[in-house]
């Protein structure tokens, strides 16, 4: 039955080693995916190289329906998995300035040690940033730590938010991400056409 | 239709995977209800009879004057109750929200009601939905009053009572207690603070107080 740590299958310093090894996995794949560049990243946001909304979406996919099917065969307790809980104003705030600072450096803080990883001195130089960024939050969170537990929402999923089934909000899911992949593959193409550039 | 499929390239034939998983999922609906559980009867049946789960006041005070903290202290009385007295680095935790409190299946919780009764209603909801490490204050606060904060001794014993209860007058004391000497009926203080009407001590140590965001997750 999963999650298997909280059914004590393993204990906190098994949980540690192995989410080492994960972590590492994660890292791989990112990298084999490309996102060890910060160009190819950065790509995204000027939809010339739509290769990050493609990985992520399968991703996302990929992971959805594992735990829907794994959930409803009955190998995971879904109402175990951790999900944040929503605090909607500064969660948007939080995001807008990640959103900034990934157009900028062009990584988020997982791809920025991926690329460090991988000998890049841009990597590396994001990396010592986004510490010193953690740095200066928590140097300041007493000043904003009231609007830091604002608007408080606890958790907050799709399907009871909207009042729909847990199928339904899966099936959109696929028929959305299905639609971008599409429409990123043919934005590509009509790019391509426009101004003959090849994308990184 | 084998040429069809062989047509199709790799990231096509996924795409179609996904979208029949998609259109599957659609007519399962709903893939789980959490609120449902299995519960084995003769298992809880046995740790009952064993009486494992049952803390007594005189433990749970051994563990607090050690720091012995592997366990979290939940008391299951209304919110007054707990901010009039509450035993040190408790939680308080409604009966009601006790699933959705986010307590962890590989933690110990020792829980506190009053009496026994409402810390062994938690006990059963939560043994029945899988938790393990569930524990109970025997007694309840109504024993951690009596025999740790007032405990009480009859005005004659031997040496061996009095050096017993000389080591019980400290634990109380610990804990702002004030120990007293059974004459007749009534008691005399023996603590240096002469208080007449049981009154609960103020609290010394911080509350123990439940985080806001969960340190998991990324």
């Amino acid at each position: 039955m999963m999650p298997l740590y909280k059914f004590n299958f393993f204990g906190m310093d098994a949980s540690l080693v192995i989410a080492v090894i994960i972590g590492i996995g994660f890292g791989f794949a990112l990298e084999r995916g490309g996102f060890g560049n910060a160009r190819i990243l950065a790509a995204q946001f000027y939809f010339y190289n739509m290769r990050v909304l493609k990985v992520m979406f399968t991703a996302i996919v990929t992971a959805m329906l594992g735990l829907f099917y794994f959930t409803w065969i009955g190998w995971l307790d879904l109402s175990l998995v951790y999900t944040t809980d929503t605090f909607l104003v500064p969660q948007i705030v939080g995001g807008l300035i990640l959103g900034i600072g990934f157009v900028i450096g062009g990584y988020c803080p997982g791809t920025s040690v991926v690329s460090a990883a991988t000998g890049r001195y841009d990597g590396m130089s994001f990396f010592v940033g986004f510490f010193f960024g953690v740095f200066v939050f928590g140097e300041i969170f007493p000043l904003i730590e009231n609007f830091y537990n604002s608007t408080p929402m606890g958790r907050v999923l799709l399907p009871e938010f909207f009042g729909i089934s847990h199928g339904m909000v899966v099936f959109l899911v696929v028929v959305m991400a299905l639609g971008a992949f599409a429409a990123a593959e043919w934005g590509e193409k009509v790019r391509f056409k426009i101004t003959g550039r090849v994308k990184e | 239709m084998k040429n069809l499929l062989n047509g199709l390239s790799t990231p096509k034939k996924l795409a179609a995977i996904a979208l029949l998983l998609g259109v599957l999922a659609l007519i399962i609906g709903n893939s789980n209800n959490r609120n449902k559980i299995s519960v084995n009867a003769n298992e809880i049946a046995l740790s009952t009879i064993n009486d494992q789960d049952k803390i007594s006041v005189n433990t749970l005070a051994d563990w607090l004057i050690k720091g012995n903290a592997d366990f979290t202290l939940v008391d299951l009385r209304t919110e007054k109750e707990f901010n009039e007295y509450n035993i040190p680095t408790s939680v308080n935790i409604k009966m009601e929200e006790l699933l959705s409190s986010n307590l962890r299946r590989n933690q110990k919780y020792l829980f506190y009601g009053s009496d026994d009764i409402a810390s062994a209603q938690a006990w059963f909801i939560l043994k029945s939905d899988g938790y393990k490490g569930v524990y109970i204050l025997k007694g309840g606060m109504n024993s951690w009053k009596n025999q740790i904060l007032y405990p009480e001794r009859a005005a004659i014993i031997t040496s061996d009572d009095s050096l017993k209860f000389e080591k019980i007058k400290e634990v109380s004391l610990h804990f702002g207690g004030t120990p007293g000497i059974q004459i007749s009926g009534q008691t005399t203080n023996t603590a240096p603070t002469q208080i007449n009407v049981p009154q609960v001590p103020k609290l010394s140590t911080p509350l123990g107080t439940t985080t806001k965001k969960k340190k998991e997750g990324c």
